[in-house]
């Protein structure tokens, strides 16, 4: 089999072209997961080399000009380093070079770090954020250390091998602390302060897009009794959206998830059901364009992997020009993904 | 700066050509036993203990380090604590440490004997051991999938001689159920007590874990087992709150992330108490790395099951096995992998847990059946006709 672009051919208009300040949804389920396509958004806004996307030349100029700020909350720095490296993305070398910053939301989200022990947990009781306190293991927040020799940072003195270079990529670290609004204002200054710190890097280019994995597990994990319910989540990411460019959001779509909520009358459906399912559709009546990820209905294939389902979301810039598609894809065993029609191959 | 550029091109691991270097392998050399590199792209990984579930991790022929295997159980069955039971028990042997959550020390004492390699059971059972090819030495360590392309990168023996293979460090062993385990590394079981709290009762775990893998050296391999996740029986009324037990998954896959290379994990969880269709359990599901789930068949199916073995030698299937997600494959995008969307049975017998396509029996001795259709509802081929 002849080795795939990196950007599929069909996928380069819909991932490069997001119009100002829209939102752009990306659902996954279990067996259907949203990483190779975050990836290719990565790889359509931070790449420089234009050969796969000779075809659309009047937006060559802006490829490789926008920032990216990645906030995953499922998945590690050596995760999405590897897997960008695949492409052939050097996410280390761009986040020296200001133009990606990676806000770790996995590490130290609920458990604060080894260093810090003398305050024992994070008990959903205690009342209060001095939420920024717990941070400054990480040196100041400015500090994104490249090269920096590792005894400069006095938080990385931690005996271990762990603690590799290699993390040095990570920009911040979220902590949870606290609860309700308060928590998550908490994490969205966080956020901000790696996006304006990006912003002011010395570059002609002001756009950036910011990526956000799976925000709805912040969701599910703190839940009503933590004071955070949808609409705190759904503000939360109007808040972030208002400082950048165009955002993508990655949420979970399971059937679990956005239907026990809708079996109205029954006390089946649990609070994180409900809420999910009310972040989650919120989420898509406001979005531009939304992108749906499921596995085949008729069961698993040898070459399809799944069913990718592009289609217009409800925000008003929703309504101009979006093709509406669905398309099948197929992860091969090299990561690189091949995009087609039904009946195509 | 240069060993680092060759390390992330290994790991990718994306042609072959540049496999076999094994010089620069990632982090734990293949000195430790019980590791060794998947023969699909170089990460490290261990044995479950179980044979064919480590092939049926789609091509790693073990449980990759750093990666939360989730065994989803239906029924009242403890298909799953045998699995687990093997689980802990390949890490005693490979004198890794064991970190036991929530149920008492019995627990350890009830693992299975330790009755040799893998492989030696294998050969026993193999009734093709003479006729074996010549060929076939250099692969026969490695497991059943991938055995092709792994056999490159695997360091030849010194001799063909079955001997000296049996003599390197064995990847995965065989038990038996009716044996108990005995080994001077058995004293590497921690078990960490549920104890009772105001608040989430993961905290004290987590801490414990968290001590344990920081405090042991760079070259220990842990393996963290959690038998029956949120049974009403050994885990508070609270402790399915979902802001507890999904903040502690949360924060065991961030531990696991900061220590990738070290440490390994199995949780089962009772469908019959928490089933797949609640929002809580897709969560948890969400957060692990592999999902399976086992469907014993019920009594009134043993009929089936009977009549279901190809041939008599073969032991009738117990249940069917559903791998909803795999290590690896899914959290890239998953689906290219030609295990994924079989239909798999498994059978426990005293000596393994065996994993096997599911196919169903000829229908056998049920003549009523097939004639009973004539009388009764099915229609005729004249009413078919159109």
């Amino acid at each position: 089999m002849p080795s795939q672009p990196p950007l599929p051919p069909l996928l380069t208009s819909y991932l490069s072209s997001q119009p100002e300040s829209s939102l752009t949804l990306i659902s996954s389920i279990l067996g259907a997961t949203s990483n190779w396509l975050v990836l290719r958004y990565l790889y359509s806004a931070l790449s420089t080399s234009n050969s796969s996307n000779a075809a659309i030349g009047f937006d060559e100029s802006h490829n490789g000009a926008k920032k990216v700020v990645l906030v995953s909350f499922l998945r590690g720095w050596e995760f999405w380093r590897a897997e960008a490296k695949r492409l052939g993305l050097d996410l280390a070398r761009l986040s020296d070079k200001k133009q990606f910053a990676f806000v770790d939301g996995l590490s130290e989200l609920f458990c604060p770090p080894q260093t810090a022990n003398a305050a024992p947990s994070p008990s959903p009781i205690s009342a209060g954020f001095p939420a920024r306190t717990t941070i400054p293991l990480r040196g100041p927040p400015g500090a994104v250390p490249g090269r920096a020799p590792v005894s400069a940072l006095p938080a990385l003195r931690n005996d271990n091998v762990a603690r590799s270079p290699a993390e040095l990529g990570v920009a911040k670290k979220l902590h949870f602390s606290g609860r309700g609004t308060a928590a998550l204002d908490a994490l969205e200054k966080d956020i901000i302060a790696v996006i304006e710190q990006l912003k002011a890097a010395n570059d002609e280019s002001e756009e950036v897009l910011l990526i956000i994995d799976q925000p709805d597990f912040l969701l599910a994990a703190t839940g009503a009794s933590m004071g955070i319910g949808a609409t705190e989540m759904s503000e939360w990411v109007m808040g972030l959206q208002q400082t950048v460019h165009t955002t993508a959001l990655t949420v979970a779509a399971d059937s679990p998830l956005i239907h026990n909520a809708a079996a109205s009358g029954n006390q089946q459906s649990t609070p994180v059901e409900g809420e999910h399912a009310a972040f989650a559709i919120g989420l898509a009546h406001r979005a531009s364009s939304v992108m749906q990820l499921r596995t085949l209905e008729t069961g698993a294939a040898r070459d399809v992997s799944g069913v990718l389902r592009i289609s217009r979301g409800g925000g008003l810039s929703g309504a101009n020009g979006l093709d509406e598609k669905e398309l099948l894809y197929y992860i091969q065993r090299d990561g690189s993904v091949k995009v087609f029609g039904r009946g195509e191959s | 700066m240069s060993f680092r550029k060759r390390n992330i091109g290994l790991s990718a691991g994306v042609d072959r050509a540049a496999i076999p270097n094994a010089s620069a392998q990632p982090t734990p050399p293949e000195s430790i036993p019980g590791i060794r590199p998947s023969p699909d792209d170089g990460r490290p990984t261990t044995s479950t203990g179980t044979p064919s579930l480590d092939g049926l991790l789609a091509g790693h022929a073990g449980l990759p380090m750093g990666k939360i295997l989730l065994i989803e159980e239906n029924g009242t069955t403890d298909f799953a604590g045998a699995l687990l039971r093997y689980y802990a028990a390949e890490g005693v042997v490979q004198e890794q440490k064991i970190h036991v959550v929530g149920v008492p020390e019995q627990w350890g004492r009830s693992l299975p004997g330790l009755i040799g390699t893998a492989e030696s059971l294998e050969k026993r059972s193999d009734k093709r051991k003479d006729e074996r090819m010549k060929i076939a030495w250099r692969y026969e360590r490695l497991g059943e999938f991938g055995a092709g392309i792994a056999g490159s990168r695997d360091a030849p023996t010194p001799t063909g001689d079955t001997d000296a293979a049996s003599k390197q460090a064995a990847f995965c062993h065989a038990f038996d159920l009716t044996k108990r385990l005995a080994h001077p590394s058995i004293t590497n079981m921690t078990f960490i007590p549920l104890v009772p709290s105001r608040g989430s009762p993961f905290v004290a775990i987590l801490k414990r874990l968290q001590d344990a893998v920081t405090s042991a050296g760079p070259n220990t391999i842990h393996r963290i087992v959690i038998p029956s996740l949120l049974n009403p029986t050994m885990y508070p009324p609270d402790a399915c709150q979902p802001e507890y037990v999904l903040q502690f998954l949360h924060s065991l896959k961030a531990l696991m992330s900061a220590h990738a290379t070290r440490i390994t994990a199995m949780v089962t969880l009772p469908l019959s108490l928490f089933p797949r269709s609640s929002g809580l359990v897709r969560w948890i599901e969400l957060l692990s790395d592999g999902v399976i789930e086992l469907c014993p068949f019920p009594h009134s199916a043993d009929a089936l099951a009977t009549s279901g073995a190809a041939t008599s030698q073969e032991e009738p299937p117990q249940g069917m096995l559903k791998t909803h997600r795999i290590p690896v494959l899914h959290e890239r995008g998953g689906g290219s992998d030609q295990n994924v969307g079989q239909d798999w049975a498994f059978n426990l017998s005293r000596r393994r847990f065996e994993i096997k396509p599911f196919s169903l029996p000829p229908a056998e001795g049920d003549k009523e059946a097939q004639d009973a259709p004539a009388s009764s509802g099915m229609p005729k081929k004249a009413d078919l006709e159109f």
